[in-house]
């Protein structure tokens, strides 16, 4: 009866349980939804790291990541190989070579870090080769009597390998994306012009277009006027073993794009083979092992396993090799708290005000029930469900109204790459991907319900505090 | 049998710089299956017994006992499970839980009691048909005009049998028809259910129906007619 009554009383003012329930439905909707995207954006730098970067876990002579040295090599990195083979846990296991150089263009140079790859192997672990921009290249798979590397495209701009240019190709690309034709004519104007970089390229751009049209247009034309000539050449100068500084010219075989804008700018990677020859390094002494485990849970009890069993060699985990992830990961779930405490917290203050209208309002049937005989313990209850009701319809709602949300944006991202230079700066990818576990619906729908019984406490206080008799005499 | 007796209470408020006495030394003793009303002018204390009968408040001195049990030896929570149990009330402004429809309002006070749902409908059903509103079992009481819900509350207050039932003013707000309705459905179940009636009331038809008549002046009982 109490519960049949406390839900009829919400609906006896609907306005005003509608105004509390859209508040609470607006508030849950912004926190899950908010929650879900930062727990995309961290989850996808995370996986973008490891698949990309760093890998789960990385073996090393105890000092190459002090001294990046060429000669600090894993000693004895077969009878390594083989016993990492037989460990389990392993999913994938390769081997690196690492010199620290400079990369030359005909216009540019800059510091690059140079990885030796073995590139069917390397697809065990890292994800790279599925990264090739179309129509740049390819990920090593052409034989060639050249050196070949693969480079970043933001290298591939900062060395100003790339060029932009608008042909009848790109216009009828364009035209295909749904570019106006008055934005084709005008675009028509640069046709034949080439410039060496993108800063050239926009300041002329905008010169024909309207500052709106430049804005709205520009991003896709800049990314389509956008061209790499296969085969460029590119010289590698860095260390050999004995320290003498070696260098080659070598071809590019393709171009890559990951999220980290940082990590694009400054590796560069050859094939193992190539690098051995140029630095004199054995054939079997590698700089690092990478391994890949198959539950990433896993990571700290395997790294000490292996730790325990190559005693002269660093055995490191990702949240070691990458401290501000591990940080990120760790840090996000007391944001997440306080965060989600926030907007309980103003959610329970909306309720807490409409429950003491509603007891104000109430004053003389309350004192009637008291007068009648409902005691205070139901009295109570009876002006809590009211409040859980109200909290708990608006925090359903709002919780499916994200999980719709989360899930179809989990599906088809979320686009900003109008800050992707931002993002790519800090390793993040503009195109977000929300992602929420079921668990945290649990959580939150527990957390509501706390809210609504803490919110109606001082409301149900006051209606206990009413004398019936002049409870009843009021207007 | 007696079932409520008033021994020397007096209620004095102190509210205002002059202190009131609302009750001054009143003694009654009230009897099974009675009809009584209590008259007087207005500030003659009428209201004010009535709530000091039904432990809505409580005396300065003096005793009220109710079947034998002395309403000032009870603590808060047991006074209010006592009224519930014992006592039914009536008020001037109907007071029905407007959320609920009639059946429910009725059968609100069997819920508290956790009634089975078999006796409650058929105790509901018995009233609702007793104060001739079995066909507006599932209207609100908005829908309802004020004779039909001072209908429904008596119903309400007669639902889990009491001792006795209070009605302050049951027929201030109702038209001389609604009122006579009310007065033959309360009679009328006051014979049949052999449960006490006591009223305050200005109303002359009351009155007139009453077979016990107490008069308040001052707080005093100046008359008490007993009627064949």
């Amino acid at each position: 009866m109490i519960w049949k009554t406390a839900w009829k009383n919400v609906w006896r003012n609907k306005v005003r349980s509608l105004v509390v329930i859209s508040s609470v439905t607006i508030g849950i909707f912004a926190g899950v939804f908010s929650i879900a995207l930062m727990n995309g954006l961290i989850a996808q730098r995370v996986d973008d790291a490891l698949n990309e970067e760093i890998s789960d876990i990385q073996i090393t002579n105890k000092n190459f990541r002090i001294n990046n040295d060429p000669e600090l090599v894993i000693g004895n990195a077969e009878r390594v190989y083989q016993m990492l083979k037989s460990e389990s846990g392993i999913s994938g296991i390769v081997e690196r070579t690492i010199v620290t150089g400079m990369a030359n263009s005909a216009f540019k140079s800059t510091g690059v870090q140079i990885v030796g790859i073995d590139p069917e192997k390397e697809k065990q672990v890292f994800t790279l080769y599925t990264k090739i921009i179309t129509g740049t290249g390819d990920y090593f798979q052409k034989e060639s009597k050249y050196n070949l590397a693969l480079i970043g495209e933001e290298l591939a701009k900062d060395l100003n390998i790339v060029r932009y240019s608008i042909d009848t190709s790109t216009l009828s690309r364009l035209k295909r994306k749904g570019l106006p034709l008055s934005a084709i004519d005008k675009l028509g104007k640069l046709a034949g012009k080439r410039f060496a970089n993108e800063k050239q390229f926009v300041k002329k751009m905008k010169s024909v277009f309207s500052a709106g049209e430049a804005k709205k247009y520009g991003q896709i034309i800049t990314k389509e006027a956008w061209s790499f000539r296969e085969g460029a050449r590119l010289t590698l100068t860095f260390l050999d073993k004995d320290n003498n500084q070696v260098g080659a010219v070598f071809r590019l075989t393709g171009l890559y794009r990951v999220s980290n804008s940082v990590y694009e700018k400054s590796s560069v990677f050859i094939k193992n083979t190539d690098l051995k020859k140029l630095t004199g390094l054995p054939d079997s002494s590698y700089h690092q092992m990478i391994i890949k485990i198959n539950d990433l849970e896993q990571t700290e009890s395997i790294t000490d396993a292996l730790a325990g069993k190559l005693p002269d060699m660093e055995v490191i985990s990702w949240k070691k090799l990458s401290p501000e992830l591990a940080m990120m990961t760790d840090m996000v779930q007391q944001f997440y708290l306080i965060f989600g405490l926030i907007i309980l917290a103003a959610l329970a203050f909306g309720i807490i005000n409409t429950m003491l209208m509603v007891v104000l309002e109430r004053t003389r049937e309350l004192g009637v029930l008291t007068a009648i005989g409902m005691n205070k313990k139901k009295v109570f209850s009876m002006i809590m469900l009211e409040s859980v009701f109200l909290s708990l319809i608006g925090g359903v709602i709002g919780m499916i109204l994200s999980y719709l949300v989360v899930r179809l944006t989990a599906h088809t991202g979320i686009d900003l790459s109008q800050y992707a230079e931002g993002f790519g700066a800090l390793g993040y990818s503009a195109n977000v991907y929300p992602k929420i576990s079921a668990g945290f619906f649990v959580i939150v729908t527990i957390l509501i319900i706390i809210t609504g019984i803490i919110s109606s406490i001082y409301p149900a206080m006051k209606a206990l505090k009413l004398n019936p008799v002049e409870a009843i005499r009021t207007e | 049998m007696k079932i409520l007796e008033i021994k020397n209470v007096q209620k004095i408020y102190n509210e205002t710089e002059v202190q009131v006495n609302a009750v001054n030394d009143i003694t009654l003793d009230f009897q099974e299956a009675e009809f009584a009303a209590i008259v007087g002018p207005s500030g003659s204390g009428k209201t004010t017994l009535l709530n000091l009968i039904g432990g809505l408040d409580m005396p300065t001195s003096g005793k009220i006992i109710i079947d034998g049990t002395d309403l000032s030896k009870l603590k808060s929570s047991a006074l209010i499970d006592f009224r519930m149990r014992n006592i039914g009330f009536v008020f001037q402004a109907y007071n029905l839980i407007p959320v609920l429809t009639a059946k429910e309002n009725v059968e609100f006070i069997m819920n508290l009691q956790k009634w089975s749902k078999q006796d409650r409908d058929e105790r509901t059903f018995e009233l609702l048909k007793a104060v001739g509103l079995f066909d507006r079992a599932n209207s609100r009481p908005t829908k309802m005009s004020g004779g039909q819900q001072q209908r429904i509350a008596v119903a309400r207050a007669l639902a889990s049998r009491p001792k006795f039932v209070l009605a302050d003013e049951p027929t201030a707000n109702l038209d001389s028809k609604s009122a006579a309705t009310l007065l033959e459905i309360m009679e009328k179940l006051n014979h049949e259910e052999k449960i006490t009636f006591i009223f305050s009331t200005h109303d002359a038809r009351v009155v007139k129906m009453a077979h016990r008549v107490i008069t308040l002046e001052d707080g005093k009982v100046v008359s008490d007619d007993v009627r064949e």
